[in-house]
């Protein structure tokens, strides 16, 4: 009974407490950052935009376009957290540019990429900007506007050319307007690019010509401009000859007519064109495999950087390129997993690796292999004879004790018939000699090479081996660098017919990568050596995209390696085309040229029906 | 005051377990049925078929929300049926197989053992399907493929041997080195540049061979032959299944 009173005491003290606090504390809150702190100085701006461009759609190293994992703070895709050490689960692994983890053509359902909260963010720095004039000046105001155009458009190109069209949103919706309001519905494809290319030109014209690392300025958005009206382009021009019927299509929500296609590519090569002569293709060293290798890694002061992705240790956002790129071999932790094809190498032209009899040729060296290729893929690929921090690329299938007649007769031998060594590990011995490569070949696991090569291109080869471990790589990410915007015009131009413009950006990419110049070019050759200057840099499945050519390419496809072989008696090597040795399948459904609209944000919105063809 | 405060727990707990057993599960399980089959509307058979070919599309229409539509696989026979649908009102198409687009979508009130036959006209029929073998373990295939509409027919994409040793042959159920190693590459080339090696004035569309070596000796194997197309769905045509058994040596 006692202790009823207690709690009748109890409640009554705490409710006139409350009741008596609370007029004390009728004050704004002081956990909230109002919009006065944010938008009214430059230091609140800045760490508002910084939080922008962290979620910018920019396909990286961390890039994973399977859509495995992620949360609120580390989305599926696009990754941001501390610990997304699996590098090798990229694009080029999908489409056979490598081949690695994934199964196959696995990722053309995408990982529902519905970026709304952020341009939702932007609208609200769009709509707020101009109420502080007075703290920031209006010179200040109008070239923060022009930024958040920018930031705008490159997260409707993120969405564009995924989806087609999508609702085009331009100021921050309230959520206590009608549901109806609420549920807008898609725009047509051809309308999203035009936006996103009006608000690049709202980007170019109000910015400054140059900005701090990271952060974009005119010719930035110019190089958006030109990667995203090639994309457009192509939409126009190929996607009206190889497309998928459907809803989504006669109406307009996927899709651009075909004559739109030469006002796209004029827009490309205009906004190329803006960046010529404020930028140049990296050329310090005359040494052009060591220049090029160093491109990649000389990111301060090089003229070719146009926009990058910065990665630090101390606040936990590194990445992982450099211990999973190479084998544990020349790491301190962890393990490869994804490995360029034959197919990939031989972009570069036949690999001769036969007499003209047939037999294959023999090499006292592994690195003899390497005579004559263009230093460009050289300092893309790692090829058998490579060294890397004080060790031997030392690629090897197996050993053969003797080695008669012809490569190809031996390659379409069954397995069970072939005369040759193979082995579990590296410490099988066969007469002394150990039997497979300390970097593989080999299929007892995923972490030796499937194909007989490894990625070179941005691999930090001056770190020591012990600092080589996860999530402690720092070199940026070049989202944007003069060499594809050479190439973007060089493309651009072809389609418009003005092919000295192509032939000339064409033979500067090729002079800087040590190959010889043309004396004339095509559109296949335009589009080949895009495929050789940007390989492994997350461009190439958007091609096969954007010409309508991955269903084509991806048929059914399976991709071949180099396997080199040590012959016992003779003492050389050999090098063989065989199958890669995961055996992976490709195929391309045409419908994935359109990734799904999120199932999730169908039922949310019905209004984004009729989702896109077959699906 | 203590065995009263436990006997009004005692009630409130027991007022809230009621009440949370009050709504039941009354909606019904998937019992509906749907079958049919997917008749070549030039001839009135089944359509060749395959798993992972032709499929019956649906869309229910009664449902609150706008459905995800859902598929029903054909079979190699050309029929199909699914026994675990919802009862209800769907709209259904064929889609994703060799045949002129269907447009005008049917609607259906699906319920028990609902019974339904689609025509389509397939972009070719591919008929007079035969085999030899040459050289012990080399198969020769002969067939004919004989679109019945030719105006505005896709092009084509490739044509290829499908092989396999078990009965079950289709674009994904084969031995690839006997079947999409042996394919040929069409690369978008019209039905009217297709060669026609038969000189009989009689046999309507183009005849053509493909030659299938190094079959393994002693087994027996199910062979057809597929046509692709660049329609949307890179969709097939496809033969007859023979059996060809390759003798050893």
């Amino acid at each position: 009974m006692k202790s009823i009173h207690k709690i009748i005491i109890a409640v009554a003290i705490s409710i006139g407490a409350s009741v008596t606090s609370c007029q004390r504390l009728d004050i704004p809150p002081t956990n909230i950052v109002g919009a006065d702190v944010i938008f009214g100085s430059e230091a609140g701006v800045t760490s508002y935009v910084a939080n922008l461009y962290r979620a910018l759609p920019i396909e990286d190293f961390k890039y994973r376009p399977d859509g495995n994992g992620g949360d609120n703070n580390n989305p599926p895709g696009f990754k941001r957290g501390g610990n997304d050490w699996e590098n090798f689960y990229n694009s080029a692994s999908a489409i056979g540019e490598e081949v690695g983890p994934y199964g196959g053509f696995d990722i053309g359902g995408g990982f529902g990429y519905w970026p709304y909260n952020d341009i939702r963010a932007v609208n609200i720095l769009i709509e707020e900007l101009p109420k502080h004039v007075t703290e920031l000046t209006q010179p200040r105001v109008d070239q923060l506007l022009a930024e958040g155009h920018f930031i705008r458009a490159y997260f409707y190109y993120g969405m564009a050319k995924r989806y087609g069209g999508v609702p085009i949103i331009t100021v921050p919706q309230d959520p206590a307007s009608p549901v109806s309001e609420l549920q807008v519905h898609r725009n047509k494809e051809e309308e999203v690019w035009d936006f996103i290319s009006s608000e690049l030109d709202l980007a170019i014209t109000g910015m400054s010509e140059t900005s701090e690392k990271g952060r974009a300025n005119k010719y930035v958005a110019a190089a958006l401009k030109s990667r995203a009206m090639l994309f457009a382009a192509c939409v126009a021009k190929y996607g009206s000859e190889n497309f998928v019927e459907g809803p989504a299509r006669s109406q307009g929500f996927v899709g651009i007519p075909a004559e739109k296609a030469q006002e796209y590519f004029q827009q490309a090569w205009d906004a190329a064109k803006l960046l010529e002569g404020k930028f140049d293709l990296y050329n310090a060293n005359p040494d052009k495999e060591q220049n090029y290798v160093d491109l990649f890694l000389k990111y301060d002061g090089n003229p070719e950087v146009i926009f990058v992705k910065q990665y630090s240790v101390a606040i936990g956002t590194a990445h992982s390129w450099d211990a999973t790129m190479s084998p544990r071999y020349f790491t301190a932790n962890a393990l490869s997993r994804s490995y360029p094809t034959l197919e990939t190498v031989e972009r570069w032209g036949a690999l001769n690796v036969t007499n003209p009899d047939g037999t294959p040729k023999r090499y006292s060296t592994r690195a003899e292999v390497q005579a004559g290729l263009e230093p460009r893929l050289l300092a893309s690929i790692y090829f058998p004879g490579d060294v890397l921090r004080g060790k031997e690329f030392d690629m090897q299938r197996g050993i053969y004790p003797s080695f008669s007649g012809t490569a190809a007769n031996e390659v379409a031998k069954p397995a069970n018939t072939r005369s040759y060594v193979l082995a579990g590990g590296t410490d099988v011995l066969y007469n002394g000699k150990q039997v497979i490569g300390f970097t593989g070949p080999f299929t007892g696991g995923d972490e030796l090479t499937r194909t007989g090569f490894y990625v070179r291109k941005y691999v930090d080869y001056n770190k020591a081996q012990a600092a080589v471990d996860l999530n402690r790589s720092e070199q940026p990410w070049y989202d944007f660098r003069y060499g594809e915007i050479l190439l973007n015009r060089a493309e651009a131009a072809i389609e418009l017919g003005n092919t000295s413009d192509a032939l000339e950006c064409v033979n500067k990419i090729r002079s800087r990568a040590g190959a010889s110049t043309l004396g004339s070019v095509d559109r296949d050759a335009v589009r080949l050596e895009r495929t050789k200057e940007l390989v492994f840099e997350n461009q190439y499945y958007w091609d096969l995209k954007r010409w309508r050519t991955a269903d084509v390419v991806l048929n059914n496809a399976r991709f071949k390696g180099l396997m080199p072989y040590y012959v016992f008696n003779e003492d050389k090597f050999i090098f063989l085309k065989e199958p890669e040795l995961f055996q992976r399948n490709y195929n391309f459904d045409k419908r994935f040229y359109y990734e799904p609209i999120p199932g999730g944000q169908l039922a949310l919105n019905p209004n984004l029906y009729p989702n896109n063809p077959n699906y | 005051m203590k065995k009263q405060i436990s006997r009004l727990l005692l009630l409130g707990i027991s007022v809230l377990a009621v009440s949370a057993c009050t709504k039941t599960d009354n909606y019904e399980g998937p019992n509906a049925s749907f079958e049919g089959r997917i008749i070549d509307a030039t001839t009135g058979e089944n359509l060749q078929s395959e798993t992972g070919s032709t499929q019956i599309r649906l869309e229910q229409q009664d449902w609150e929300t706008t459905a995800s539509p859902q598929t029903i696989p054909s079979k190699y026979d050309g029929t199909f049926k699914d026994t675990k649908l919802f009862k209800g009102k769907y709209k259904v198409v064929p889609t994703n197989g060799g045949f002129w687009p269907v447009y005008d979508t049917a609607t259906v009130d699906i319920g028990s053992n609902t019974q339904h036959n689609f025509e389509v006209t397939p972009y070719a029929k591919i008929t007079n399907f035969s085999s030899e073998l040459v050289d012990g373990n080399t198969l020769r295939l002969t067939f004919t493929i004989d679109p019945p509409v030719t105006a505005g027919l896709p092009t084509l994409r490739t044509i290829q041997p499908l092989v396999n040793i078990t009965s079950m042959v289709g674009t994904g159920a084969t031995i690839r080195d006997y079947s999409v190693t042996e394919r040929l590459n069409m690369n978008g080339k019209a039905f009217a540049e297709l060669p026609d090696v038969s000189t009989d004035v009689d046999v309507a569309g183009k005849t053509m061979t493909l030659e299938v070596p190094n079959l393994k000796r002693g087994t027996k194997f199910y062979v057809r032959v597929g046509v692709q197309w660049n329609d949307s769905f890179a969709s097939w045509n496809l033969s007859n299944i023979l059996e060809v058994q390759v003798p050893n040596e």
